[in-house]
């Protein structure tokens, strides 16, 4: 049942990191976007039915891993206190701006601020999400008992508000912009289609640039999880499979091939991660102290066992109706493009 | 106050916010298939545009709900690490359910929001269902896992570790099923009388009369059932903290001295320091009866527990009395209602409307008060007879700026729901749009 549980574990962390990401990568695309009138109108048509499912992964990952791995999250929860806090902030912000600036029954002057909260929500959020995972493998948390010993600075606050960790939230913002345009693509048609090709190629762009950095500054300034990372083969090779499969990529969006653009993109995001996740598995906590493993300090048995079944008994119901739901709103192009009896070119 | 006080503050407010906002995403579908169903059964369009104008309202509320949620998810570990530490491995499985329920409902919003004139009628209108079914298989669930906290089970607690872990157990402690099914027709109450309220204030003053009568009607029957029924629940609720948590009993009651046939207070004011109760109604051998049906039982009172076990006393007994209060008013209302199905004359009264205007508030405040009693009840422990708050709240200090960050953002996003509200119900309200 171990697996069953990891399965889900890394199954709902790639959902939310490919449907969340594109949720918060639709905000950021907005706030950067010169167009942000169009860019709103495409996303409501979007995202809006599946808006909250993509955020229940969020959900469905925290309960996993304190029911599964308790001592795990018992350090992330108590060390990360902070940034989980502003996380929070921004997706409810960014959650009920959505709703509201379209189920707000008077269309006036309250859609500046439901329209800012989202952008801006959209943006800082994923930073967050980042820089949380960062301070995981940062290699600056203290894990200790006696509290007094430290400072509230060193405890708290050092662990995650620092280069590394903001190096890689912009990095993690950016992997939500690439996605959300490379999706966004096949929502449109003429001039805006033409933005999100252009987008998409922006913030590729500024997706190497980042991932140079961030290398560079972690190589630079000895920090373990990046020097493990590069010394790692498994790692080594995702990275640049998909960096090569960035090629068929731009040569899909170039030709108009929707469906091939969203799975190389996707695709892409999961290679990243899960290159991101190898480096040092199953340790995925780096403290000052030393390493901790995922594994250490695992529930016993008969929750894994119930906890696996859960989640499949979950799953039977989720899955075929989350399918159903994309389907019925023509989100998922494969299908209707059979319905219409054409294929794919 | 030290942290301690700060993050069960803001765990009391963020806990109180949130059970709002869920109790009304959880019991608005309901309203809303119901005025559907009129709508495909007659086709009068009345129903269609009241229909549209609560799945608005359910939209809002369950984005508030599940934002404040999701919240609330994080806090548990935030705020109590120790506890999840320990209690997360043996009550995940409520809350692994809890997530699965929550995600089939979030689905089925998606197809019922933006299913008009793109689904199947039919269809369209069974999504609509299962949003009410698993919003109240959410609340059942988490409110499992809160039973646990009061009745503990499942596991072996041996040299302060806890052993022998069986999470099904757990699930169904001793205190789910009485817990569940208080909250649940609690929360069919609060809203049905908070949404009939809100449409009774629009009859009162004469705007748009037919379509906030046919609303008042379809909210009200549901709620004025539930508040017959929820004595009778009430009942089992007490019977079962008589027997399990018998200090909680004694708070509640403001029960001090331990005897046989013990009188039942009504009201009182309660001096922590004396321990006494002045300015009180008796009714003789009354709780004996209530906790354990006999009017000679013995009841155990608070002096006869170990001092560093009481919960404040105080504030339960208040908020158990206000708990029930409310509850008893609310039934006679729903009598009222239910007399007025039969005598129509009552119906064009304003003293009608204005009684459940009034009333409109009142579920909610009782909501709040029973939560005051299971929570503050079951204090000092935060799993009773096994673990002490004090001994979960996180290291990190500073709760006290989080606490009033929290109340803070609550109180905006508050405000701008009754704002949003109050613009949903002015545009009802057009002759035309």
């Amino acid at each position: 049942m171990l697996y069953v549980v990891l399965f889900f574990l890394l199954f709902s962390l790639l959902l939310y990191i490919l449907l969340g990401g594109a949720d918060f990568g639709a905000g950021i695309v907005e706030l950067f976007s010169g167009n942000r009138k169009g860019t709103r109108d495409t996303i409501y048509g979007v995202i809006g039915p599946v808006w909250e499912a993509n955020h229940i992964w969020l959900i469905i990952l925290m309960v996993i891993l304190w029911t599964a791995f308790p001592l795990y999250f018992n350090v992330l929860i108590v060390y990360l206190h902070i940034p989980l806090t502003l996380i929070l902030l921004g997706i409810t912000l960014r959650g009920v701006a959505f709703v509201f600036r379209h189920y707000d029954a008077v269309v006036g002057s309250s859609q500046f601020w439901y329209n800012w909260l989202f952008r801006i929500g959209s943006f800082v959020t994923p930073v967050f999400l980042g820089m949380t995972f960062a301070a995981l493998v940062g290699g600056e948390i203290i894990i200790t008992e006696s509290y007094a010993d430290h400072s509230f600075y060193q405890l708290f606050i050092s662990n995650w508000f620092n280069p590394f960790c903001l190096f890689v939230g912009l990095f993690y913002a950016a992997l939500c912009a690439f996605l959300a345009s490379s999706f966004l693509i096949g929502e449109t048609e003429g001039a805006m289609q033409r933005l999100y090709k252009a987008y998409s190629a922006r913030y590729t762009v500024i997706l190497v640039v980042l991932g140079f950095f961030l290398i560079l500054y972690g190589y630079v300034n000895q920090i373990q999880f990046i020097r493990d990372f590069i010394h790692n083969p498994a790692s080594i090779i995702l990275v640049v499979v998909s960096g090569i499969l960035l090629y068929p990529l731009w040569r899909s969006i170039a030709n108009g091939n929707v469906l091939a653009n969203r799975i190389l993109a996707g695709i892409q995001v999961v290679l990243i991660v899960l290159a991101a996740l190898l480096a040092h598995f199953p340790n995925i906590i780096i403290a000052k102290q030393g390493e901790m493993d995922l594994l250490e300090g695992m529930a016993s048995g008969p929750t894994m066992d119930t906890l696996g079944i859960s989640l499949l008994i979950g799953g039977v119901f989720i899955l075929p109706g989350l399918f159903h739901l994309m389907k019925s709103f023509d989100m998922i192009k494969i299908l209707k493009r059979r319905d219409d009896g054409s294929s794919n070119g | 106050m030290e942290n301690l006080d700060y993050a069960r503050l803001q765990m009391a407010f963020t806990l109180g916010f949130h059970i709002i906002f869920a109790c009304i995403g959880m019991v608005m579908p309901f309203f809303m298939v119901v005025s559907h169903y009129k709508w495909l059964k007659t086709r009068k369009a009345v129903y269609l545009k009241l229909t549209k104008a609560w799945v608005k309202g359910v939209a809002i509320f369950f984005v508030i709900g599940a934002v404040s949620g999701t919240a609330l998810s994080f806090e548990l570990g935030m705020l109590w690490p120790e506890f999840m530490k320990h209690a997360g491995p043996i009550i995940g499985m409520p809350f692994s359910l809890e997530g699965a329920a929550f995600f089939v409902e979030a689905i089925a919003l998606g197809f019922y929001l933006y299913g008009w004139d793109r689904l199947p009628e039919r269809f369209h209108w069974y999504t609509g269902i299962i949003i009410g079914i698993s919003g109240v298989a959410s609340g059942i669930l988490v409110v499992s896992a809160n039973g646990w906290m009061n009745a503990p089970s499942g596991f072996e607690y041996v040299d302060g570790k806890f052993i022998n872990i069986d999470p099904v157990g757990a699930l169904f402690n001793p205190a789910w099923f009485t817990q569940a099914l208080h909250m649940t027709l609690a929360a069919f109450v609060a809203t049905s009388f908070g949404v009939a309220g809100i449409h009774a204030f629009q009859v009162f003053r004469g705007r748009n009369v037919e379509l906030h009568k046919k609303a008042f009607k379809i909210a009200l029957v549901f709620g004025a059932v539930a508040a017959f029924l929820q004595p009778l629940s009430g009942d089992l609720s007490a019977k079962d903290v008589a027997e399990r948590q018998p200090v909680k009993l004694a708070a509640l009651e403001a029960h001090y001295e331990t005897g046989r046939g013990v009188p039942l207070y009504i009201g009182g004011i309660v001096d922590e320091g004396n321990r006494s109760v002045s300015h009180k109604i008796e009714i003789p051998k009354a709780l004996s009866f209530l906790a354990f049906g006999d009017f000679d039982a013995e009841v155990k009172g608070l002096n006869d527990f170990p001092e560093d076990e009481l919960p404040p006393v105080a504030i339960v007994h208040y908020a158990f009395q206000a708990m029930v209060g409310i509850g008893s008013l609310l039934m006679l209302a729903g009598l009222v209602f239910f007399i007025s199905l039969k005598r129509k004359k009552w119906q064009e009264s304003n003293k009608y409307w204005l009684l459940f205007v009034t009333m409109a508030p009142l579920g909610f405040l009782a909501i709040e008060a029973g939560w005051i009693v299971t929570e503050v009840g079951r204090q000092p422990w935060i799993i009773h007879q096994i673990m002490r708050t004090k001994d979960a709240v996180t290291p990190m200090p500073g709760m006290k700026y989080s606490f009033f960050f929290y109340v803070f953002l609550y109180t905006i996003l508050a405000l701008t729901v009754v704002w949003l509200m109050h613009r949903q119900i002015k545009t009802l309200n057009k002759p035309e749009n």
